[in-house]
């Protein structure tokens, strides 16, 4: 990518911070994002692409109000154009504006230059590499006869920042996000079914392929042929023993975003419940900037838009509720310290209040003998897209259940829902196993812009309503 | 701008290429978001991109850069050149010939221009001020003012030019009612316009505070089997992706969808009629001609119940032997996809008020929070806003009801379609009202 040299980029945001004035904080971060997508289909590439996405997104805080402006050019000229409307955007809001921000939370401000650790640059790898990667799996997705369709996906982002801000942020970072996925859909007559595999990773070539690339794609072959097969189930309440991107996908949707402190603000359940039994007691629930006990998890950030370490939140330690997720404005109305939040996903992005690793921290629990004191129940894999509600209902989809009845797993299912109150279903828990996998890395969150989030956990067990079709 | 692309084409077609295309958007954006009940950020700016595709040798590359300086646009016809090198070749790629196309009027309103900050932080106000004076239960979590002028400029290496001006405002809100340790369902309304003085933020404020309101105070009920009275949004949520996809040619080609080898087929109740018109400029999808520079009419896609085409590229339009219809898709940072314009159901001959009176026992859904599997039409997931319908009267609100059918069977049991429509972005949908639904408590 022939975009800035390194030592330009940041002189230029510093010398744009240094000149601002009649603003009581400014912040200028650039983004330089060059991402790499090809997908073929069945036997047939469907697209290949390289966009290249570039320029500065400077916020401003003034008399209390936000503005935000962004460009694409990089001349002092345009900074300083693009300043001038963030400042003017700002003092538009301050007729409207009911509560102005009194200020942000005391952080320590970060400086210094990260590079995400990988194995294998991705820019060491020719695009032909990649565009082999992708057809391989897709035609490997078709391995079994009863697979009618397949798709797979390889994409990276590559990204060069840096942030820089008035209270002393100065920032460098280069990360590098991969992740490849695959989908077969089995056919017979007019019955279909789908399954999905995939992986999403922060780190390099090699350590997105620890597995090799058509492991996955057999997988989910076989997968779709057997869920042809299986039998659909009927709605009830059970027991179930969720795998860790299920865990991840509970975590993320049902307790993480009811804990973003904005959401909270405006009046999530869990506003009144901070110190609170809101899970059983083997329940320690946690989002990471960092890749916790694995390495390489999807989300990992380093510090945060904000220019604060983006570090370990424990947002239930033991059952009890012990933290918001937090930027620094809403650290400041809350008392307390930025969580290192604040999340953007381009230049033009402004900073948000968003997940990066969200995860139950594993226990001691084999998986076996979950398995073994169930009577009956379902083993519940396969994460697929979820919704949570304000009041805590939430419901998600499960492409791989099997049945367990007296101890054993028997059958596989169709593909099912599973829905329940997130602190209901939190509060059952009496089963934590000792494995621990990052597993929704190929997923991205959505709040007004995308965001790059991993989850995972261990098994665990719990009760909730499974049931329905998909 | 046309003289930057045609540099594109030269550069790319000096290179090797047989044929180039070169697609630009320049646009200028003022936004106002609310957060918590309050307004929270202003935010203005302006974006320029250029996507260029080329052919060569039957292969295609694909390459976008943020920047509209000739030293960018060269790099990428370079790297697209460079990618379609490294493709897998496919006889179906061809770029559109010259065409003329019919500009919409309608779809630009001058007085954007001079739409300021200011004023989209007063729509947002507006909003705000409109869905809390409703009631003051309204808890508003989230919601958006967005004015945007954009000009779209295409060319291809077949002589085609073509350039387009639109403005775009769109708004929306999300939250909900809360009344003590009574916390309703979200829900989120929006709304669009072409013209400043379609601009009606009251409107979906009202419609977002009044459903978060009417779902206070909700219920567990038993499971049934009844009827299902979608609003507009839940049409949009559970319905349109099924029927969008499987009149997608794409997914026809790839055996994915639905509906492949039933044209002139019935395929729902005749109570359904379903046009992609990206003529209508009600809706925010109007444009003149489409990704590739295709001039864009009105599809009649199901009518009477009766599947009548599938929309098409250029690219689905060769191997199928046929003529694109206008449905090329994306933006300046992909290749050309397909998908529909605006998604449009002719309003059927029944009031609202007399869908639900009709209603023996049944639930009227808000919004619908699951999964929908759009090949085999298969959903499942929450009622979100439900509300119990017996012997044609509301009684009250339900909570944690989950619904689970198929789409494909749904529509053949379609039994009402109202008047009224609402315009959600894109899409111009009535109330839909089905037979025969399962609804499981929770």
């Amino acid at each position: 990518m022939n975009l800035m040299s390194d030592a330009s980029v940041t002189d230029r945001l510093r010398t744009l911070i240094s000149v601002s004035r009649g603003a009581s904080y400014v912040e200028a971060r650039y983004q330089a994002r060059l991402t790499t997508e090809v997908n073929f289909v069945n036997g047939e590439l469907e697209r290949i692409r390289v966009v290249e996405n570039a320029g500065c997104g400077i916020r401003v805080l003034v008399d209390g109000c936000w503005g935000f402006s962004s460009t694409n050019s990089l001349s002092s000229g345009a900074l300083k154009e693009s300043m001038g409307h963030s400042i003017s955007a700002a003092r538009v809001l301050a007729k409207t504006k009911k509560s102005k921000v009194t200020g942000l939370a005391a952080s320590k401000m970060v400086a210094g230059t990260f590079r995400t650790s990988v194995n294998g640059s991705l820019s060491d790898i020719d695009i032909e590499q990649k565009v082999q990667i992708a057809r391989e799996g897709e035609k490997a997705a078709r391995s079994n006869k009863a697979v009618k369709a397949a798709s797979c996906t390889y994409r990276e982002m590559l990204d060069h920042k840096a942030i820089v801000n008035s209270d002393g942020a100065d920032v460098e970072i280069y990360d590098s996000k991969p992740e490849f996925s695959v989908a077969a859909i089995a056919r017979r007559g007019g019955q279909s079914a789908t399954a999905h595999e995939g992986v999403g990773v922060t780190g390099g070539w090699n350590d997105l392929f620890k597995k090799n690339h058509l492991e996955y794609a057999v997988t989910a072959s076989e997968r779709a042929a057997k869920l042809l097969d299986a039998r659909k189930i009927s709605g009830s309440k059970s027991t179930l023993i969720l795998d860790p991107a299920m865990v991840g996908l509970l975590s993320h949707e049902s307790i993480g975003h009811m804990v973003e402190a904005d959401f909270v603000l405006s009046g999530s359940m869990v506003k009144d419940k901070m110190g609170q039994q809101v899970a059983s007691e083997h329940v320690t629930l946690v989002d990471s900037g960092r890749s916790e006990i694995m390495n390489n998890a999807g989300g990992t950030i380093i510090v945060d838009d904000e220019g604060v370490a983006a570090g370990r939140t424990a947002i239930i330690e033991n059952g009890i509720l012990k933290s918001f997720l937090h930027n620094r404005e809403s650290a400041m109305m809350f008392g307390t310290a930025s969580t290192g939040n604040a999340r953007a996903f381009q230049y033009s992005d402004e900073p948000l209040i968003r997940m990066r690793n969200t995860f139950i921290e594993p226990g001691a629990d084999k998986l076996a003998d979950m398995i073994k004191e169930t009577n009956h129940g379902y083993v519940v894999k396969g994460a697929r897209n979820g919704q949570a509600d304000a009041n805590g209902e939430f419901m998600f989809g499960a492409e791989e259940v099997y049945l367990i009845e007296n101890g054993k797993v028997k059958e596989l299912m169709k593909g099912a829902s599973i829905s329940g109150n997130a602190f209901e279903t939190l509060r059952s828990v009496d089963m934590v196993g000792d494995e621990f996998h990052y597993d929704i890395g190929t997923g991205y969150c959505g709040k007004y812009q995308p965001a790059k989030v991993d989850g995972g956990g261990p098994y665990i067990r719990c009760t909730a309503v499974i049931g329905g079709l998909q | 701008m046309q003289d930057l692309l045609r540099y594109a084409i030269k550069e790319a077609e000096s290179l090797g290429a047989s044929d180039a295309e070169a697609y630009a958007a320049a646009s200028a954006e003022s936004e106002v978001f609310i957060e918590n009940n309050d307004v929270k950020l202003a935010k203005s700016q302006k974006t320029s991109s250029i996507g260029v595709r080329v052919l060569l040798n039957g292969s295609a590359g694909f390459y976008s850069v943020n920047s509209l300086t000739k030293s960018r646009i060269k790099d990428a016809a370079f790297m697209a050149v460079k990618i379609a090198r490294v493709s897998p070749k496919d006889r179906h790629h061809s770029l559109p010939g010259r065409s003329k196309a019919r500009m919409l009027s309608g779809i630009y309103d001058k007085k954007a221009e001079s739409f300021a900050a200011s004023d989209a932080a007063r729509m947002a106000a507006e909003m705000l001020g409109e869905a809390k004076s409703y009631d003051s239960r309204v808890s508003v979590d989230s919601g958006n003012f967005n004015a945007d002028v954009a000009t779209h400029v295409l060319a291809n290496s077949n002589g085609s030019e073509l350039a387009e001006r639109a403005s775009v405002f769109s708004w929306s809100i999300m939250g909900m009612a809360i009344d003590g340790s009574d916390i309703s369902n979200f829900d989120s309304q929006l709304g669009g316009s072409h013209s400043v003085k379609g601009i009606d933020v009251r409107a979906a404020a009202r419609e977002f505070a009044e459903t978060v309101v009417n779902s206070l105070g909700s219920r567990r009920i038993e499971s049934f089997k009844g009827g299902m009275l979608l609003t507009p949004v839940a049409v949009n949520e559970m319905i349109q992706e099924g029927i969008s996809h499987s009149i997608n040619s794409d997914a026809v080609q790839k055996m994915s969808s639905h509906f492949a080898g039933k044209i002139g087929k019935n395929v729902s109740s005749d109570l359904l009629t379903v046009e992609d018109d990206a003529t209508n400029v009600e809706g925010l999808g109007a444009s003149s001609f489409d990704r590739e520079g295709v001039p864009h009419h009105k599809n009649i896609v199901i009518e009477k119940g009766v599947l009548k085409k599938f929309l098409y590229n250029t690219y689905t339009a060769r191997k199928d032997g046929v003529r694109s219809t206008g449905n090329a898709s994306g933006s300046t940072v992909s290749p050309p996809s397909v998908s529909t314009t605006n998604f449009v159901v002719r309003p059927g001959g029944s009031r609202l008020d007399t869908l639900v009176s009709e209603m023996k026992n049944g639930i009227i859904i808000s919004r619908f929070s699951g999964n929908v599997n759009p090949v085999n039409g298969d959903f499942s997931g929450v009622v979100k806003g439900g509300r119990l319908v017996k012997n044609g009267a509301v009684q009250h609100a339900v909570k944690e009801v989950m619904v689970a059918g198929n789409v494909f069977e749904a529509l053949r049991r379609l039994n009402g379609v109202s008047r009224e429509r609402k315009i959600i972005y894109d899409s111009i949908l009535p109330y839909m009202r089905f037979g025969g639904i399962s609804f499981t408590a929770g």
